[in-house]
């Protein structure tokens, strides 16, 4: 019973409201330009594992190629700041299109595959992404495009200006992509995960909920991007590698498969601990590496696995988070 | 949903409240990055990790050698000098967190940056931090094309590697050229002016492709090279794709020269192509102390103090540290604007690759590439 209360407490509103509000408050604790620094690439990766969690925790859509919308949107930003010279937030709307069309695309044929197949196409998907980015002289070859502005000048520091910027969007997305899980359509794409034969009988319409699904990871991952691509100013192929895509796809299954709490604890822990242990110079993925697998033996299920059931209903079982 | 609304309002206010109480604090501003007394901290970015990582300990010890000799003279100005020294991984998101952990360390000037990829977005966390960049091994033109005040490159740039490799080529008699890169930034921007250069030469050039870092498997290329009948390959990206490369093309057979760049000029390279297949491979490299009359005596200083011999851009990263201090004794302050013009105003200060002068772009005025080429299990000046 102890065990449920503080699982209670991990998953209240007043924890993540706290949380928020922390995260707003930070540069008034640390201004320092590396504290600021990390805690903006560690926001992004929250993005970004929350983006994937729609899509793999939720709705068990195994997809290794997500860093191709984080791609997309970087460079379609990117390119509309630098060679159009527009502001960052009017490049919002164009990206968000953007990551939907190479969504609608990839996710149109391969979603009426099963999970396997779906993981190799979109493994391909991202590689040519990348790699298409990589060939072409209009996103800078493999120098990639750089002197992307920031977000405008408001009188404050240009790093803190994004790291709020950051923050926003980010809890905001986090509260979304929460309620979104717990909606009609949330419940629709775990019955997916589960079985999606039976989730057929019962009368949902796998192929769009699956849909819906990836598009809304595609956004999520496009709108990282643009963040991305203003916090770095520079953005070239080799950040939106397979490596990146197998992390983001780490951290949710290290914070907990469908559980948006977890993916968050997830995210903050993928992206920090390499920091974190930068003293360790070429130890440095050795450790990350051994510690993440000592997480997993301990903790197959996730650091703060999602339950099954709904909230104030609960039965107290907790899901095994396996996919497909 | 209503207590949840009522909650989100709050933390907005409570957002804007902070926000008010604290404005006009350093939240609004980079500290200026001038001081008059105290050690003079000097921050370099270099891989520690990654792919690149040999690279980082040269570098690093390099600028160290320079570092304690300095002091020992009594530094600048009577100030100490102190290097600290962050990992940039060659990856971009690593060396923008790692210049960022030294900006907040208080470094003064920045004597670091190795991979063109990662350098780019420290640009500008340095210049809004104003620390002026002495970057000692990182080359692509890419760097400058901001037009930072801040950025100086002491290494050679492709522009001038090419023009080496060009006329080397021609010198050599070859008819036939293949040119290969790793699609690299650094490696492409050679390949691509080492183009041009040939072709103001009038040597034709009958394969020009890049292959994809990181494969073991490199035949496709090594089939396009043969097809094509080139006489002469020049490989411009890093050692450990290079090495497998010329392998690769040894074991299909290839008769013609080859030749790599100074990102491929590593003991490695002779180890990875197998000691037979690398005798005779030249290089076009910035000049070393192996390969520079009196260079031996600085060789040995390395040594006793570090006990292995210097690598790759531990010239460049020891001439980074000597130039930061000269600029600084200039200038006079660590004032990120005056060591800048004190930089820019540097003539025929003795570094590596000859007296030092920076060109407008912030470039070396002369940066003199040598050719070199493997014998036995090191590189030499070619003769």
């Amino acid at each position: 019973m102890a065990a449920e209360a503080v699982s209670d407490f991990l998953a209240s509103k007043w924890l993540a409201l706290g949380v928020a509000v922390a995260a707003l408050a930070l540069p008034y604790l640390n201004s320092d330009t590396y504290v600021i620094r990390i805690a903006v690439d560690a926001l992004i990766f929250v993005l970004l594992a929350v983006g994937l969690n729609i899509v793999v925790g939720f709705c068990g859509l195994l997809d290794l190629g997500y860093a191709a919308f984080f791609a997309i949107g970087a460079y379609t930003s990117g390119l509309l700041a630098t060679v159009f010279g527009w502001p960052m937030i009017a490049t919002v709307p164009v990206v968000v299109v953007a990551a939907v069309v190479g969504g609608l695309v990839i996710g149109g044929p391969t979603l009426r595959l099963r999970s396997d197949y779906l993981a190799i196409v979109t493994l391909g998907f991202g590689e040519i992404i990348r790699i298409t980015a990589n060939n072409l002289d209009f996103t800078g070859g493999p120098n990639g495009l750089y002197g992307i502005p920031s977000f405008g000048d408001v009188g404050l520091r240009a790093d803190i200006t994004l790291y709020w910027v950051t923050t926003v969007v980010v809890c905001a997305a986090v509260l979304f992509s929460s309620r979104l899980g717990r909606g009609r359509i949330g419940r629709a794409w775990r019955f997916v995960r589960e079985d999606e034969d039976a989730a057929k009988a019962m009368g949902i319409h796998t192929y769009k909920v699956k849909f819906a699904a990836y598009i809304a990871g595609a956004v999520f991952g496009g709108i990282a991007g643009v963040l991305f691509a203003a916090h770095q100013t520079a953005i070239s192929p080799p950040s939106f590698n397979f490596l990146w895509s197998a992390l983001i796809l780490m951290a949710v299954v290290l914070g907990g498969m469908g559980s948006t709490p977890g993916v968050v604890v997830g995210a903050l822990a993928i992206s920090l601990l390499p920091e974190l242990l930068r003293g360790a110079e070429n130890w440095r993925y050795l450790i990350f590496g051994l510690l993440l697998i000592v997480a997993m033996v301990f903790r197959p299920q996730g650091l703060l696995p999602a339950r099954t059931g709904e909230p104030g209903r609960r039965r107290g079982r907790r899901a095994q988070g396996g996919v497909s | 949903m209503t207590i949840a609304r009522r909650a989100f309002m709050a933390a907005t206010a409570m957002t804007l409240g902070l926000g008010l109480a604290a404005c006009g604090g350093d939240l609004t501003q980079e500290s200026s990055g001038s001081d008059s007394s105290g050690t003079i901290k000097l921050g370099m970015l270099t891989p520690l990790s990654g792919s690149s990582a040999a690279i980082g300990p040269y570098m690093r010890d390099g600028a160290q050698l320079a570092v304690d000799e300095i002091n020992s003279k009594g530094g600048v100005d009577g100030r100490k000098l102190s290097l600290t020294v962050e990992d940039e991984a060659c990856d971009p998101k690593t060396a923008a967190a790692g210049a960022a952990k030294l900006v907040s360390a208080g470094v003064r000037i920045s004597v670091g940056g190795y991979c063109s990829s990662a350098t780019l977005p420290t640009l500008s966390i340095f210049d809004k931090a104003h620390i002026p960049m002495i970057v000692p091994a990182a080359n692509s033109a890419d760097l400058l094309a901001e037009q930072r005040r801040n950025v100086f490159l002491i290494n050679g740039t492709g522009i001038q590697q090419a023009q080496a490799a060009a006329k080397f080529i021609k010198a050599e008699g070859s008819k036939r050229v293949a040119l290969v890169d790793d699609n690299t930034s650094y490696s492409t921007d050679i390949t691509k002016r080492t183009r041009d250069e040939l072709g103001l030469l009038g040597t034709k050039v009958v394969n020009h492709q890049s292959v994809t870092a990181g494969e073991t498997d490199y035949s496709g290329a090594v089939n396009t090279v043969l097809d094509s009948k080139a006489d002469f390959v020049y490989w411009t990206g890093y050692y450990q794709e290079g090495g497998l490369l010329i392998k690769q093309l040894k074991a299909a057979g290839y008769q013609g020269s080859i030749m790599v760049a100074d990102g491929s000029v590593d003991g490695k390279l002779i180890k990875i192509a197998d000691r037979d297949n690398a005798q005779g491979v030249f290089a076009t490299m910035t000049q070393t102390p192996q390969t520079i009359p009196g260079g031996q005596a600085w060789i040995a200083k390395y040594k006793k103090k570090f006990g292995s011999d210097p690598g790759p851009y531990s010239t460049q990263a020891y001439d980074a540290v000597r130039v930061a201090a000269e600029a600084v004794e200039v200038a006079g302050s660590t004032d990120g604007q005056a060591v800048i013009e004190a930089l820019e105003q540097i003539d025929g200060f003795k570094i590596f690759s000859g007296p030092l002068d920076f060109t407008i772009q912030h470039t070396l005025k002369t940066g003199g590439f040598a050719i070199l080429v493997v014998g036995g299990d090191n590189f030499a000046l070619n003769r």
